[in-house]
């Protein structure tokens, strides 16, 4: 018995890393399967969720426009803060809007001015590069909130229009 | 003996350089991971100009079709004479004429489950039937100021392609997939 434990304790304690390994491939191979490039990210939170569709297109890398339910944001600056006013249609309920003091008409002037600034950016780079492909096609990606009302989306939409950008893609999530 | 020993004692299968790959490999597929997948829906401003003449069909006038989207349903709009091939009713005196496709609540759609969206592809798809060409694919969205963006974005799937019936090569049938969305009432 004695001699027993003395011997047991000579050798080096190994840990069993079977099982581990086993947990480890199964991760691996679901990893593997979930493995995916996309050229655009979303960051999905309470105040951006995004609608589900059955698009099948894929997005294109592009100017990216996030209206979520509390601010507009542009290539991930925030330009605009929205706010939650009561509803004059329906009493007792509120809704969504860009602030009157930021609006000139339909036209988000603050907005107008960052996607003016984008599309000129695009414009030079589609000139010093020469090629086709590279070209400014006014491409805009559009995130939206799904309880956004279609007032805040005209607006944010004719002033893209208004900076050149009339080519819209609406980002969703793919139906599975 | 010695050998004899060394026999009978299975050797483990050093397993530690197997798993540092795969630790390190974890990581980086977590990073890249996607588990929601995204897509996109194409949409264009309305084309500001003269619209170019066309007398290829002099007998057939051009579809303009436009669905107005209100919180009573959809109306389908430039397309009157192949939904209502007997004339289209007229609205009682002193009441206001449904949508086409009015919510399945009967009254106001609260949430985007009360519109008919299987009516209203029904609809398209007998409007399709009339106008089979690949150039009348258009369909203008009027959404009122209050509609939710995925209303607008349920309405623009309904009238893309209907998935019960088979197209051409096997997927679903296009019905209208060049959405334009208007201004609506200003």
């Amino acid at each position: 018995m004695a001699l027993n434990k003395a011997r047991r304790s000579e050798e080096p304690a190994s840990l069993n890393i079977t099982s581990m390994m086993d947990m480890m491939t199964i991760i691996l191979v679901f990893l593997l399967k979930s493995y995916g490039t996309q050229d655009i990210s979303v960051a999905p939170s309470d105040d951006l969720v995004l609608p589900v569709s059955t698009a099948q297109k894929s997005p294109e890398i592009a100017v990216n426009v996030v209206v979520s339910k509390i601010s507009i944001v542009v290539d991930g600056v925030p330009i605009v803060n929205l706010e939650t006013v009561p509803d004059p249609e329906n009493p007792g309920q509120s809704v969504l809007q860009v602030p009157e003091d930021l609006l000139n008409g339909q036209l988000i002037d603050t907005l107008l001015d960052e996607l003016s600034k984008k599309a000129d950016i695009a414009k030079d780079i589609g000139k010093q590069s020469g090629l086709a492909e590279h070209a400014f096609k006014g491409r805009l990606l559009i995130q939206c909130d799904k309880k956004l009302p279609f007032a805040v989306l005209r607006q944010v939409m004719y002033t893209a229009g208004q900076a050149q950008f009339s080519e819209f893609k609406f980002v969703v999530y793919k139906m599975e | 003996m010695a050998v004899n020993r060394r026999i009978q004692k299975t050797e483990d299968l050093n397993l530690v350089p197997i798993m540092n790959l795969v630790t390190i490999l974890i990581p980086f597929l977590i990073m890249a991971a996607q588990f929601v997948q995204l897509a996109v829906i194409d949409s264009t401003l309305p084309a500001i100009g003269t619209p170019t003449p066309s007398d290829d069909k002099p007998d057939q006038p051009p579809l303009n079709l436009s669905l107005a989207i209100t919180d009573r349903g959809v109306t389908v709009m430039g397309a009157d004479a192949i939904l209502h091939p007997e004339g289209v009713p007229e609205a009682a005196e002193g009441e206001v004429r449904l949508p086409t496709i009015p919510c399945t609540s009967g009254g106001v759609c609260i949430s985007v489950d009360d519109y008919d969206w299987d009516k209203l592809t029904a609809k398209l798809n007998l409007i399709k039937d009339e106008y089979p060409d690949e150039e009348d694919a258009n369909v203008i969205l009027v959404p009122d100021n209050q509609i939710h963006y995925e209303v607008i974005v349920q309405t623009m799937d309904a009238s893309r392609e209907d998935p019960t019936k088979p197209g051409g090569d096997g997927k679903a049938r296009l019905l209208f997939p060049n959405v334009v969305i208007a201004g609506g009432a200003m």
